[in-house]
């Protein structure tokens, strides 16, 4: 009996197939993502840029880039990673058989489509992130309760006893986002036929509920899930158990219980009202805590290993992204005292600050688990070429603080500019001043976007070899860790 | 015929689908409703020919041991 218990058993078939298809479409969207993001740039900068049609103007393409950035590369690396990790750590295949997996990609790629297709085609329903449609919300819908089945089916069907905090995380940014995504779509049409339709609430309600799922949009979607994420590929590529469970677990708890109260920060100085304004405000300030739990956990897993980050470079992409995380999050508390929001809201900070957040931890974050899965998911010995990841890094970093830099100084212009009285108590600066003043920070800021774009392209040109089984002749290629153990166990 | 379960559920279900796509197609009042109902048709036909092949390659591979 004993003896039966120490036998490796033999890991089952996992579905990989799905999670290759998940991770072709995280770099395929990484690309168009970027390459909008350049293109909005340069229209905010040369506005002549958008060549007079209305389908690439900039309100029409500015939902392509957000959804194609969050949504289609930011959702197809959580699918990606979300369907490994649970099949690996559970020691169980996908729940629900090929075919459920299979509509999950196809239906999920279909709705990012056909979102795209009608942003240039001029309908939205004008709320941030919660852009599409109601039959396209509708559809969304049932992706992702498909996505839910398969992943509760596989933690149910499981043969590890305990299920890895990874885990946890994906199933709370599956089980909000639900949640969320119904809450804020709730929709009366105007005939089934036609693709209009009116929101329930409106006003100041329907205001508060945009912000409650917005902001929660980004605790979920682009924190949690991505966490999940940090908890797997960064304890497997340094060969190293996460710093502390307990803290993983003490700040899972924190971070979800205080999210959810955040959102009304993105709405003060307006008709909310005040105690509603100082609610969102104390928990954005409390959140600080359980963001930095996550951080200092995802760093300190490094302890001992520290000399990794020398020879591998995309470990180094996961633990930059890890300082980001931290930065943005440290960033956005500060962001929602009601007297610094004064200063800052409405302007390029806010971009600044969301762009540290989005490339710098969830696209990097992305970048590492990516370089990590394709040598994994194609049997292969290492990547094409490290030189070229490094390059990458480098690159890619260099874009993000032209970016953010640009953005920063830009937004406590506007903002400065925006408050400015002269002695007779009228403005001093028109609004057309401030935007004539933001010229050269927009073109550093399209600069820096051009640079992360680079970075990306060489990204794909490194995993097209690698997949093709090429080795670069002008470096030695370096085996990536096995996939054997459980990461933290 | 030895059909996967999987492959049966969701084969009726982007069945179903496809003729809700038609049907809002046939009755829509602006583009995206006619652009959405078609893509959709379009896209449940392609997915189930899709669980077809896979199906018959499946049988196949297994007559070929």
């Amino acid at each position: 009996m004993a003896d039966a218990a120490i036998m490796p058993r033999p890991a089952p078939d996992y579905n990989e197939a799905v999670v290759r298809k998940f991770v072709i479409a995280t770099v395929f969207w990484a690309v168009v993502a970027f390459l909008v993001g350049v293109w909005l740039a340069t229209e905010l900068a040369w506005p002549q840029a958008n060549l007079g049609l209305s389908f690439i103007n900039f309100g029409r393409l500015r939902p392509v880039h957000t959804s194609a950035a969050i949504f289609a590369f930011g959702g197809s690396a959580l699918f990606a990673t979300s369907f490994y990790v649970v099949q690996r750590t559970c020691r169980a295949r996908l729940f629900g058989g090929e075919a459920l997996a299979d509509f999950v990609f196809w239906g999920y790629q279909f709705f990012i489509l056909m979102a795209a297709l009608s942003y240039v085609m001029g309908f939205s329903q004008s709320q941030e992130y919660a852009e599409p449609q109601w039959h396209l919300d509708l559809w969304l819908t049932v992706v992702w309760v498909a996505y839910a089945v398969i992943f509760i089916g596989t933690l149910m069907k499981r043969e590890e006893p305990h299920i890895y905090v990874a885990n946890w995380f994906y199933l709370a940014f599956i089980l909000t986002i639900a949640v969320l995504h119904i809450g804020n779509n709730l929709a009366l049409p105007i005939s089934m036929f036609s693709a209009q339709a009116y929101q329930v609430t409106s006003g100041v309600q329907n205001a508060m509920i945009q912000w409650w799922y917005g902001h929660n949009a980004v605790g979920f979607f682009l924190t949690a899930g991505f966490l999940g994420m940090m908890y797997y590929f960064i304890p497997k590529a340094a060969n190293r158990p996460v710093y502390s469970y307990r803290l993983s677990v003490v700040h899972f708890w924190s971070l979800i219980f205080m999210y959810i109260w955040a959102g009304p920060h993105h709405l003060h100085w307006t008709a909310l009202p005040d105690w509603t304004q100082t609610l969102g405000m104390a928990f954005s300030v409390m959140l600080w805590m359980p963001s930095w739990g996550g951080m200092i956990n995802g760093l300190m897993t490094l302890s001992g290993a520290w000399d990794k980050l020398r020879t591998d470079p995309s470990l180094r992409f996961s633990v930059t992204a890890v300082g980001f995380y931290g930065m943005s999050t440290f960033e956005g508390p500060v962001m929602s005292v009601r007297d610094v929001n004064a200063l800052s809201h409405y302007t390029d900070w806010t971009i600044g600050h969301v762009h540290s957040g989005a490339l710098g931890w969830v696209a990097f974050i992305s970048f590492g688990a990516v370089y990590y899965l394709v040598p994994v998911l194609w049997k292969r010995p290492g990547l094409y070429s490290m030189r070229l990841v490094s390059w990458h890094y480098w690159i890619a970093t260099l874009g993000i603080v032209f970016y953010i830099t640009s953005m920063w100084v830009a937004g406590i212009m506007q903002g400065l500019m925006w408050r400015a009285y002269d002695q007779f108590g009228f403005l001093q600066y028109s609004f057309a001043e401030s935007v004539i003043a933001l010229h050269p920070y927009y073109v550093i800021r399209m600069f820096g976007g051009l640079l992360f774009l680079i970075g990306a392209l060489l990204m794909v040109y490194n995993l097209i070899q690698t997949v093709r089984g090429k080795t670069s002749t002008s470096e030695q290629t370096i085996v990536m860790p096995a996939a054997v153990a459980v990461a933290g166990e | 015929m030895d059909i996967d379960p999987s492959d049966l559920i969701v084969g009726l279900m982007m069945t179903v689908f496809g003729l809700v796509g038609l049907i809002l197609a046939s009755g829509a009042m602006d583009n995206e409703m006619y652009v959405f109902g078609l893509s959709l048709f379009g896209f449940a036909c392609v997915f189930d020919f899709g669980l077809l092949r896979r199906h018959f390659d499946r049988m196949e591979a297994r007559r070929h041991g």
